[in-house]
């Protein structure tokens, strides 16, 4: 009975492994970055908020649609800033009591 | 012709440099060049040990360094293999009783009476580091297939590149060919394009590092184990031979031919 549990498991050990190793080069390729150009958390932290500052001059953005982070899509080496656009709300006219008659 | 100076280094502890120079020391030796290991881990000296030479110390690095003997006298001849000596660190003193052109000296003269001079770093990136490296003409990073230690291996490379040394190589140790296949571990072109230096070997996992350990012997001269095998191998790449890379491929159980086969069926 204990060999079949043993057999049993390493079978689903076999099945159920497998993504980890992809995971691991991805997040190294990021931590890298980081480490390589000297970007400390702090360092990208203060570049956005002066993100956020510069782009309230201009537009209707708050810290939250701000974001700043190595983009590694797109390639190892970049930083990419996204900033979302918040259009004013469109009101559908309330037509009080209005019957089509 | 004058000899080399190889430091061998890691940045991350316990990856495997100790073991690395006392076995690579020991191939090269059996190769018939005269081959010196240099501990430089001063106040957690391990070298000895690992050659089972610890019995043998009467002067260490720092009784040179601080004018107690000449060179020569620290240095242990191995009584198995006579091309093989040791000159092992202090054991009651620290990193800072060594500088760096103190070691620069020490270097040149082991160039003069070694054909190979492998100098064991500690681990980290400070003073230790820094003595161990400055009179380096080659320079093996140590590292293992772990986030951990390929981001301080990273570091160290750039550390490396910035001091101007510019012959830099790798050594992938304690690669486990089973979790690689499963996708668990990193593989070695992933670990080659991230590192983007050029390998100079991959050393698999192997029990018999620690059973020879036991016994302060070397797998590299006693066992026939893979990893001995690597070891060899790499000793020979160092003396300028090509060698082709083993192959790392494990067979495969019946269960794990089995559970490949319902994977790819899904």
């Amino acid at each position: 009975m204990k060999f079949i549990t043993k057999i049993l498991g390493q079978f689903q050990q076999q099945i159920a492994a497998g993504d980890s190793a992809p995971l691991a080069k991805e997040r190294l390729k990021v931590a890298l970055t980081y480490d390589r150009n000297g970007l400390e958390q702090g360092t990208v932290e203060n570049l956005r908020s002066e993100l956020v500052r510069l782009m309230a001059q201009h537009l209707d953005v708050s810290a939250d649609d701000v974001h700043v982070d190595i983009d590694s899509t797109t390639g190892p080496n970049k930083l990419v800033a996204s900033i979302a656009l918040r259009p004013p709300r469109r009101q559908r006219a309330a037509v009080a009591g209005s019957k089509l008659s | 012709m004058a000899g080399q100076v190889i430091t061998v280094t890691s940045g991350k502890g316990g990856v495997g440099k100790t073991t690395f120079s006392a076995n690579v020391s020991a191939a090269l030796a059996e190769l018939g060049k005269k081959t010196v290991a240099v501990d430089t881990d001063v106040g957690l000296r391990n070298l000895d040990i690992v050659m089972g030479l610890e019995n043998r110390i009467v002067f260490d690095l720092v009784d040179v360094v601080e004018g107690r003997c000449r060179l020569q006298k620290a240095v242990i001849r191995d009584k198995r293999l006579d091309t093989l000596h040791l000159i092992p660190a202090a054991q009651t003193r620290d990193k800072s009783a060594i500088s760096p052109d103190a070691m620069e000296k020490i270097c040149a003269e082991l160039r003069h009476m070694f054909d190979y001079t492998i100098i064991d770093s500690p681990a980290g990136i400070e003073r230790g580091f820094q003595n161990a490296i400055i009179g380096a003409d080659e320079i093996i990073i140590i590292t293992t297939p772990h986030v951990s230690a390929i981001r301080d291996a990273d570091r160290v490379i750039g550390l490396l590149e910035a001091a101007d040394k510019q012959k830099i190589r790798l050594v992938i140790n304690r690669l486990e060919p089973e979790l690689v296949r499963r996708g668990d571990m990193l593989d070695i072109p992933d670990m080659l394009d991230i590192l983007a230096i050029d390998p100079l070997g991959i050393i698999p996992d192997d029990a018999t590092i620690v059973t020879s350990s036991n016994r302060g012997e070397l797998v590299s001269l006693t066992a026939t184990s893979r990893a001995g095998q690597a070891y060899k191998n790499i000793a020979r790449r160092i003396t300028g031979e090509e060698v082709p890379f083993m192959s790392l491929e494990s067979p495969r159980t019946l269960i794990q031919w089995l559970a490949a086969l319902l994977k790819r069926n899904k």
